[in-house]
Parts: C-alpha cells; structure tokens; sequence
C-alpha cells in the first residue's frame, strides 16, 4: 500500500480458488533439462572421481593447485602447467552441524557438511560431509579421509565420494 | 599429458545432466475470466466497448488502451470475422512434416478492434485469401474447457 491508497480494489486470488478450479487459468510447465559439458578441466575431475582419484591442475607461476581441475589460472589468466592427482585425506577448514535436509525436513541424525582442505593442494577446499564420527567429537583442524563408494557405483561426480571420516595418521 | 592435450577419449568428458523443475498456472483476469467463461458457457465471444475512442475490443480488456478508461459495457460480437493475416504451416513444433498443413490465422471479427490468432478449417491453403470472411466453429459443450482452443477452427462462410 502506499500514502494514498490505503486498500487495492477488487479481490485477490486464494490458492484454494486455483485448486478448486473457480478461475479459469493456464499451466505451463517447461522442459528445462540441460546438458552442461564439462569440458578439460572439470571433464578431467569427474572422470577422476569415477576412478577413485581427486583430479587438480597446478598453475607454476601463481605456485597454487586448482582443484576441481581447471585449464586456465583464473588469477593469471594463463594455462594451467600440468595435472596434479591430490590425496584423498585432508583436514577440516569449517563445519556445520545440519538438523535440516536439502527440502527442509528435520533430521534425527544430523548431516556435517564441511570444507575439507585436500591435501597436497596448499589449502584448497571441497565441500562434502563427514561421515562415522559422532558430530559432538567433529573439530577444526581434524584429519579425515574420503570413503568412496564401490567402483561399480561411482558416476563420475563429486558422490562417488560417500563422506569422509575421521583417521589417525599412519593407518589406511 | 598436458592440460591443453586434445582429448582423444570421449568418454572422458561427460556432459553434467540437469533439469531445472518450473511451474507456472497463468489466469486470465478479470476480463479474460469473462470472455472465456462466455466462450464456454455460452459459445459467444464478447467484447467490450470504450464509447469515447468509439472501439470495441476483442478479445474483451477491462481498460482502453488508448485513452485509459475502464471498460464496463459488454457485447456479443457474433461468431463472424475476416482473415487479417494467415500463415501455412508445414512442419510440426519438433521439425517434423505435418502430413496436412495447418493454416493459422489472425481473425478479426466484423466491427471490432483486435483479433484472435487461431487456425482455418474446411479449407485447403491455396482458397485461403486475407480478407476473406470466416466464422467460428465451436466445440460440443461437453467439451469446451474454457480455452480459445474451445473454438475448433475458424471456416470461410
């Protein structure tokens, strides 16, 4: 409403008048499906995560990983020098304890989305989940190591990585 | 491997499938409720009239376009029009050949401002002419749903 007009003529459309079909209307329901290629860098990565291995690229004169791959250095603007395949363990940057779901259900068991620093790539960051840690003991700074799903499951997508758990050094 | 290197491998780069879910339900407003109701109940189509600019519109507005004032006298306008423009159709939505073209149409009935895109029937493209007059075939009632497709074509009378 505004200074002058303290109440719109004419009545509003309910919810209840569209599902019960009191108003004539039109629906419209889009195919929007996509297909986004994934191209050098990216194409590389998911390939890479199909057979169990984290895919970077490394730029030598900015002297940093860029992970997922990319084919050009984004803060150089030129190519990338050579691939780096990174370590599936990394360290936990930050975390947060979810109660909600991606369709805003409640969870009894709550879902630890966290920024794994990957290691070998000078602190870059994924996000993923934790997993078989009970969210109480998760902490910055804690070392973790991917649990991948069986070979056969994996379908070239940052998935194919089930969550990371928590791991003492020196044991697999 | 360089990360310039051609791909020789197809596989190795796979498209990212998606689909971005929409939907959307449009109605038709206040004058649009009315003259589609119209064409359902009724098999009528309305329009409504502005006496200052002297026009009646079809389909019906609730504003003039031209001087703005709101519209409030309703006529029938009859069933009867004449070919503004038309177009031949050949090939379906997807690229395919349509075995009997379609003709679609801008139909204008008679003593009125605007039109009704729409498609001729009982006609073979080449007897199609614009100006020539035309008339509206409707749909069983049973079968009208409130949509201009409740008129099943427009035949030359």
């Amino acid at each position: 409403m505004s200074e002058k007009i303290k109440e719109w003529p004419g009545v509003a459309l309910k919810d209840a008048d569209i599902k019960e079909k009191k108003v004539l209307f039109t629906e419209w329901r889009p195919n929007l499906k996509y297909a986004w290629d994934t191209g050098v860098g990216y194409g590389r990565y998911f390939e890479g995560l199909r057979n169990g291995r984290i895919v970077g690229t490394r730029c030598n004169k900015c002297h940093r990983v860029l992970l997922p791959a990319r084919a050009f250095c984004e803060w150089c603007f030129r190519t990338v020098d050579e691939w780096v395949y990174l370590k599936d363990t990394g360290t936990v940057n930050t975390f947060s304890i979810a109660y909600t779901g991606t369709q805003a259900e409640r969870l009894k068991e709550p879902r630890i989305p966290a920024l794994i620093e990957i290691d070998g790539s000078n602190g870059v960051g994924i996000m993923h989940l934790l997993g078989e840690v009970d969210p109480k003991n998760v902490k910055n700074g804690m070392r973790v190591k991917a649990v991948w799903k069986p070979k056969e499951q994996r379908q070239g997508a940052i998935t194919d990585i089930k969550y990371w758990k928590p791991f003492e050094e020196g044991t697999r | 491997m360089s990360p310039l290197d051609k791909i020789t491998l197809v596989n190795q780069v796979q498209p990212w499938y998606g689909e971005i879910p929409v939907y959307g339900q449009y109605t038709f407003g206040v004058a649009g409720e009315r003259f589609f109701r119209e064409i359902k109940d009724n098999a009528r189509i309305m329009g409504t009239v502005c006496n200052s600019c002297n026009l009646t519109y079809v389909p019906a507005r609730l504003f003039c376009e031209r001087c703005y004032n709101k519209l409030e006298s309703w006529v029938d306008v009859g069933t009867k029009g004449r070919v503004h423009t038309y177009t031949v159709a050949c090939l379906n939505l997807d690229g395919s050949r349509i075995s009997e073209p379609i003709i679609l149409a801008m139909v204008q009935i008679d003593g009125t401002c605007g039109g009704l895109v729409h498609q001729l029937g009982e006609v073979t493209p080449d007897k199609v002419k614009i100006g020539i007059p035309v008339e509206a075939v409707f749909k069983a009632k049973a079968q009208r749903t409130g949509s201009i497709l409740d008129i099943k074509y427009f035949r030359p009378c």
